[in-house]
């Protein structure tokens, strides 16, 4: 097991020095659904230097000579799909550490990064199954919890897979932080000891942005007069930076909320302190469908309502995603990183689910791509296939909602990624 | 000829009903007690349950029970029956869960499935627990499950304890747990090699050996029990006065396994777990052995067929081996010859995607038949249910499906479901 990490790792690590000098692949014949554009019957993507080069119909890309040809024909060629919350690479196969820390309900000065293990073997599953970045988030015990990263499932430390740190800071309200905390007769054991939780770590935030601006003043006035010392500066505060940080509009708060009143919850304080926030999981947006809306205020929806003995989710509805759109909230689909259907390797089923729920199939399809990217804050990078984006892309051997679909072949930054065929797997 | 209510939300969903006879109007109506009349629905792509396929067949249905199964034109529909005309629509048997949590959620903040101030409770029961309509994080889910063409499940205890408890088969047509209950005790619930809570209390089991010792060391005494009650027999036979032994209700009911009257399904993960379940199943002679989650059954695949053992697979449907390789466990199981049930494991998935959780294993390579039998006839035949559910059958309840496609494909819509020959769930009537 060992002896099999330590290569993996060397030839991670060729792989990440190799990616400039590879030969230009071209991936053609399928149909291909850039996402931001329309679709390409009997396309061609062209990938240099681990980005797409370009894109069109297959008589019109050139191949460059010496060029790798991937044949697709009748596969459908998407860009990678995107989870945007899992919490996978966070446990510890030598002992007890986890997704959380349960030590206190705000650890708002924890980086995701410095628990990331790249060895988890749920990426490289992740990566076989079309999934091409994620964002990595705290698992739901804190009320505030790490800040979080989007990461490629690739590579052999968790610098190279990082695409964005921080991608944001994790909050939580409703039942997670209340099992975690209130059994044990700490603060929360309420929803209402959650809010608490973020209102008093908030308004400490507000008073250290205010003591850091005055003493950013203090220094300014302090240079034009002769003899003048500056100010002392305030003593930094781990605790505290990075919510300082989102009341400057420098982070994005990814809220954790499934019922109606944990949203609204959510809204009051969005409204309160005035910061970038994106609900996840958001179980029952669709009856607040119009709070979320008239504050811009984008979504990540879990649709499949997974989750052993929670009643916080109990009224999953596959109609929440295309109840959002309609409503004109920026909509990401999410698989949820937790048993059964809701594996990893079904986010596409995922959204297949919310097409049945009324979403029309395009706009799902961009849920778990280009809209999942723009939400994360990585749309100038991945999410769609065009010229000039990292060559993250999914070959699928059909129309992906369907169920006999598999996906075909991955790459990642131009580099494909083997998917071993599965253990009695012929054709359905 | 009065057209009736169905009619009309038939029409609505392409199913068009002609009723012909003297039924009809409101007597007819979902409530129509089996027995009143014949119910023929016609027309449909039948998918049999047993892995066969008819392509247009008709059921017959009477007072509550399959009365034919066949071609159309070959099974003659009587003068004056009820006809469903399900033209282009598919036909399932009604779908079978063959491991559930349903109506155990959280009751006053602590979950119904795990008494665990005890490792070895075979006296409790798990009917005396559920809530029929579910409750907490299980609200709605009966019905929701209902309308997704799932008509019965097993309900067992969960697995907290070596051994949970006696498990329950009920049928998902509402009123109180005895109206649902169809077996009972169904089978005995126990779990291997999940020792953490105990391990954390300092109490048996902490380890592996510990749970195989506390449910060896249970058969044994049950196995006494009911030789002392056998003896009692006899004494008094001679002595009517002869003192029975105390009444034990745990023996009681582990001494229906040990004379092989109710089958053992144990929760297992890992490959040693799985063969100390066949050990004690070969030691103490079980009826059946099932073997719930077992992940790593395919390691142990040959064995398990060599057996008989049934593994109920989900609701994690697919694995990686060591080799980074996705199992695809259900396939994998049945091509090897072993008995797969598929489960939803209720509400770790909901009991409602039953379906889909077979569709996955279809995706990786599962014989769709194969995979439509694991939610019927496999689950129906694990519980000792084969004469009565699990396969369009004459003679078996008349508990069927109506889907407007392909019943794994995420879009497909359940149109119509039946319990015993009653319209249980009709699409565009769901309440609320």
């Amino acid at each position: 097991m060992k002896a099999c990490a330590v290569i993996f790792a060397f030839a991670a690590l060729a792989a990440v020095t190799a990616v400039a000098e590879e030969k230009p692949v071209v991936i053609r014949g399928g149909r291909i659904v850039p996402v931001a554009g329309p679709e390409i019957e009997d396309g061609a993507v062209l990938i240099e230097g681990g980005k797409i080069k370009a894109v069109g119909k297959a008589g019109e890309v050139a191949v460059p000579a010496g060029a790798e040809v991937v044949d697709a024909a009748g596969g459908w060629i998407l860009p990678g799909l995107i989870e945007s919350l899992a919490s996978m690479g966070l446990g510890d196969p030598y002992g007890p550490s986890g997704s959380d820390e349960v030590s206190n309900p705000d650890a708002a000065g924890l980086r995701i990064l410095d628990g990331l293990n790249p060895f988890d073997k749920r990426f490289a599953q992740a990566a076989r199954a079309g999934i091409t970045a994620l964002m990595i988030a705290p698992g739901r015990a804190n009320v505030i919890g790490a800040r979080t990263a989007v990461v490629k499932p690739r590579g052999a430390t968790a610098e190279e897979m990082v695409l964005l740190e921080p991608a944001g800071v994790k909050l939580t309200l409703g039942e997670g932080p209340k099992d975690a905390f209130g059994p044990k007769g700490r603060l929360p054991g309420t929803r209402m000891g959650s809010a608490y939780v973020v209102r008093k770590a908030l308004l400490e935030a507000s008073e250290y942005v205010r003591k850091r601006k005055d003493h950013e003043a203090g220094v300014a006035a302090a240079k034009g007069k002769k003899g003048a010392e500056p100010p002392a500066a305030p003593p930094r505060n781990l605790d505290i930076e990075p919510l300082a940080e989102l009341l400057e509009g420098r982070l994005t708060a990814f809220i954790e909320c499934h019922r109606a009143d944990d949203i609204q919850t959510a809204l009051r304080l969005v409204d309160e302190f005035g910061f970038k926030a994106v609900l996840v999981g958001a179980t029952e947006a669709y009856k607040s469908a119009g709070e979320i809306a008239r504050r811009r205020i984008p979504v990540v929806v879990g649709v499949m309502g997974v989750g052993s003995k929670r009643v916080e989710t109990k009224d999953v509805s596959p109609a929440n995603a295309a109840k959002l759109v309609e409503a004109g909230i920026k909509t990401a689909i999410a698989a949820e990183d937790a048993m059964g259907l809701g594996a990893q390797e079904e986010l596409a089923l995922a959204a297949a689910m919310a097409v049945k729920g009324g979403l029309d199939r395009a706009t799902a399809l961009r849920a778990v791509t280009l809209t999942a990217a723009e939400i994360l804050g990585v749309a100038d990078r991945i999410g769609s296939l065009e010229p000039g984006k990292d060559a993250d892309i999914v070959v699928f051997d059909g129309d992906p909602f369907h169920y006999k679909t598999r996906v075909a072949r991955v790459f990642i930054d131009g580099r494909e990624i083997k998917i071993p065929e599965p253990l009695r797997g012929p054709r359905p | 000829m009065k057209p009736r209510r169905l009619a009309a939300a038939g029409a609505a969903l392409g199913l068009a009903l002609v009723l012909t006879g003297a039924m009809g109007g409101e007597a007819a109506r979902a409530g129509a007690a089996p027995g009143e009349a014949v119910t023929a629905v016609v027309g449909a792509r039948l998918l049999t349950g047993t892995g066969a396929e008819i392509e247009s067949g008709i059921v017959l249905i009477e007072g509550g029970k399959i009365k034919a199964v066949g071609k159309t034109g070959e099974v003659a529909v009587p003068e004056g029956a009820q006809i469903i005309d399900a033209a282009g629509r598919v036909v399932t048997p009604g779908l079978v869960d063959s491991h559930s949590h349903l109506g155990l959620g959280p009751s006053g903040g602590v979950t119904e499935d795990n008494e665990m101030s005890n490792p070895v409770t075979p006296e409790l029961r798990i009917i005396d627990s559920i809530h029929p309509e579910g409750e907490g994080p299980d609200e709605f889910q009966f019905r929701r499950a209902l309308a997704e063409g799932v008509t019965t499940v097993v309900a067992r205890p969960g697995s907290g304890n070596v051994i949970g408890g006696q498990s329950a088969v009920l049928k998902l047509r509402g009123g109180t747990v005895d109206d649902m209950v169809i077996l009972f005790p169904a089978d005995m619930k126990m779990a291997l090699g999940r020792k953490g809570y105990y391990a954390s209390k300092g109490v048996m089991p902490t380890t592996k050996m510990g749970a195989a010792y506390l449910v060896r060391k249970a058969l044994v005494e049950a196995a006494e029990y009911g030789e002392a009650l056998e003896r009692h027999a006899k004494a008094k036979a001679k002595d009517p006065k002869a003192a029975p032994p105390a009444r034990d209700l745990g023996k009681e009911a582990l001494l229906k396994v040990v004379r092989r009257e109710i089958p053992v399904h144990i929760h297992v993960d890992s490959s040693d777990d799985i063969m100390t379940a066949v050990r004690l199943a070969g030691e103490f002679g079980f009826s059946r052995l099932s073997l719930g989650h077992a992940v790593e059954s395919y390691k142990v695949a040959g064995e398990l067929a060599r057996r008989g053992v049934v593994v109920v697979v989900g609701p994690k449907m697919t694995t990686y081996d060591d080799d980074g390789r996705l199992v695809n466990l259900a396939g994998f199981l049945s091509d090897k010859g072993v008995q797969v049930d598929i489960m939803t494991d209720a509400d770790v998935v909901q009991e409602s995607f039953l379906r889909y959780q077979a569709a996955v294993a279809v995706k990786y390579g599962m014989d769709p038949g194969q995979a439509l039998r694991s939610i019927t006839l496999n689950p129906a035949r694990t519980m000792g249910l084969e004469a009565r559910i699990g396969s369009l059958e004459a003679g078996k309840d008349a508990d069927l499906v109506v889907f407007d496609g392909d019943p794994f494909d995420v879009a497909t819509r359940t149109l119509m479901v039946f319990i015993e020959g009653r319209v249980v769930y009709e699409s565009g009537k769901e309440p609320r």
